[in-house]
């Protein structure tokens, strides 16, 4: 089996510069990854599953069937896009009444869901390359402190999602320790980073992300690295917003674990749109690598 | 006076069998970041016990404590020492409040008519098309509207949001 991308929703609409930096690793470590299929919303974990189940699961499988035609496992860019179809597989692979209920819905649109396309989140196949990696490094990233935000939906739930520790996760860390970075422990490691929530109570949404912050802040990171483009824009897009509203000074560049990866194998950091970020990378850049 | 309503309370039982497990130990409040942020204000184990109890208008009129402050961050779920599966418990709450036609953040609904509309939660604007174009990305290939339509059309979704619309 091959991969084929998933890209989901907010990466190409919103961020596709860590597409950029994505399919240039990929391509790096000699992983040939195809397009993404005709897909819709995956559908959003925190959004349409929540206002209906049945949809959730007929969009979601629609999905899954076109790489089931193509004969392709899913890479999927995204952690929610992740928890999303590897729930709507686990649903459907393990419950034949519903198999065949949502295959009925499928029916309209002459499709029929079979199971036989696996779902995995990026991250979790640059981890099955850790050592290529490793060798591979050719600029580390030496004395950055990066906190890592493994996020929510990339763990749990771990009976779905099944592969690091839901509660004391490791996978991210190791990457970031492949490429000659420092993995930063921090108290609310763990925690959410709030963006669900923008879509019911901003201001909790704010609050919860300002607790990662500042504990982020306290452990003396550099900066943060994630693996989910809803963290991403969270952290990247909101802590002005937080400067404004707790008188804060927080300042962290954020960063795609693909972006660190394909900048530490020697990439050209000009191509991989890093000038779009809102929190500009370079300080914190030239002070580990040099440049 | 909040009435007891059996049928909601089985009906949720039904969807998720893992409610009867619950011993209210609290542990999933004690364990959730809304918890902790809102000191208690919203409080999970509060959601399952007036759950359990069938107490129907508390949870989808009222909606207090408001179910749509679950963050889906699945704390709760991982440490719950009898396997209670909170968030799944809480989605279902969530689709009921709708399906039910009582009101809900705004935000959502957004997304929805996004998705039935274009397929996706955040369509493509020629700004972003350029930009991808500047960085040398391909053409995302797109879900056909129609075909998305049909689908939709089969697990009567947009009837579902259209019913809130009316009822407005």
């Amino acid at each position: 089996m091959t991969y084929n991308f998933f890209l989901g929703c907010v990466i190409p609409g919103r961020l596709p510069f860590l597409e950029t930096s994505a399919r240039k690793t990929f391509e790096k470590i000699g992983m040939k990854v195809g397009d993404q299929a005709k897909c819709s919303c995956c559908p959003d974990p925190t959004g349409v599953a929540q206002m209906d189940h049945e949809t959730f699961l007929a969009l979601g499988a629609r999905n899954l069937c076109l790489y089931e035609e193509s004969n392709n496992d899913i890479l999927s860019l995204c952690s929610g896009c992740t928890e999303s179809l590897k729930t709507v597989k686990h649903i459907l692979d393990n419950d034949n009444h519903m198999k065949k209920e949502i295959n009925l819905k499928l029916k309209a649109i002459g499709k029929s869901y079979k199971g036989s396309s696996d779902v995995k989140h990026f991250a979790e196949v640059l981890y099955e390359n850790i050592e290529k990696i490793k060798q591979m490094v050719k600029i580390p990233l030496k004395d950055l402190k990066i906190a890592g935000h493994p996020g929510c939906h990339y763990l749990r739930p771990s009976e779905i999602i099944n592969w690091d520790d839901p509660l004391n996760p490791k996978t991210l860390d190791v990457l970031i320790e492949a490429i000659g970075a420092d993995p930063i422990d921090y108290e609310m490691k763990n925690e959410c980073c709030g963006n669900p929530l923008e879509k019911s109570d901003k201001d909790i949404s704010l609050s919860m992300l300002e607790s990662k912050l500042k504990s982020m802040k306290e452990s003396g990171a550099d900066c943060i690295a994630c693996v989910c483009p809803a963290c991403y824009q969270q952290f990247d897009f909101n802590q002005r917003e937080i400067n404004k509203i707790h008188n804060t000074d927080y300042n962290f560049p954020v960063f795609y674990i693909t972006e660190l990866i394909a900048l530490a194998l020697g990439l050209d950091k000009e191509k991989l749109g890093l000038n779009f970020h809102r929190i500009k990378v370079n300080q914190v850049l030239e002070k580990s690598m040099k440049v | 006076m909040q009435m007891i309503d059996f049928e909601f309370r089985n009906d949720l039982i039904k969807e998720d069998f893992s409610l009867n497990y619950c011993y209210q130990c609290g542990t999933c409040s004690s364990t959730c970041p809304v918890a902790l942020i809102t000191i208690g204000e919203y409080n999970p184990r509060k959601i399952i016990e007036q759950s359990l109890l069938g107490l129907k208008d508390l949870l989808l009129k009222d909606q207090n404590p408001n179910v749509w402050l679950c963050c889906t961050c699945q704390m709760c779920v991982e440490e719950c020492p009898q396997n209670v599966f909170l968030t799944e418990i809480f989605e279902k709450i969530k689709n009921m409040i709708i399906s039910s036609g009582e009101p809900y953040p705004e935000a959502f609904k957004i997304q929805a008519k996004s998705v039935v509309e274009n397929g996706v939660a955040i369509p493509l604007t020629p700004p972003i098309l350029r930009r991808r174009d500047q960085l040398g990305l391909p053409k995302v290939e797109s879900a056909s509207i129609d075909e998305i339509k049909k689908l939709l059309d089969a697990t009567e979704f947009e009837k579902k949001i259209k019913i809130l619309e009316d009822d407005k």
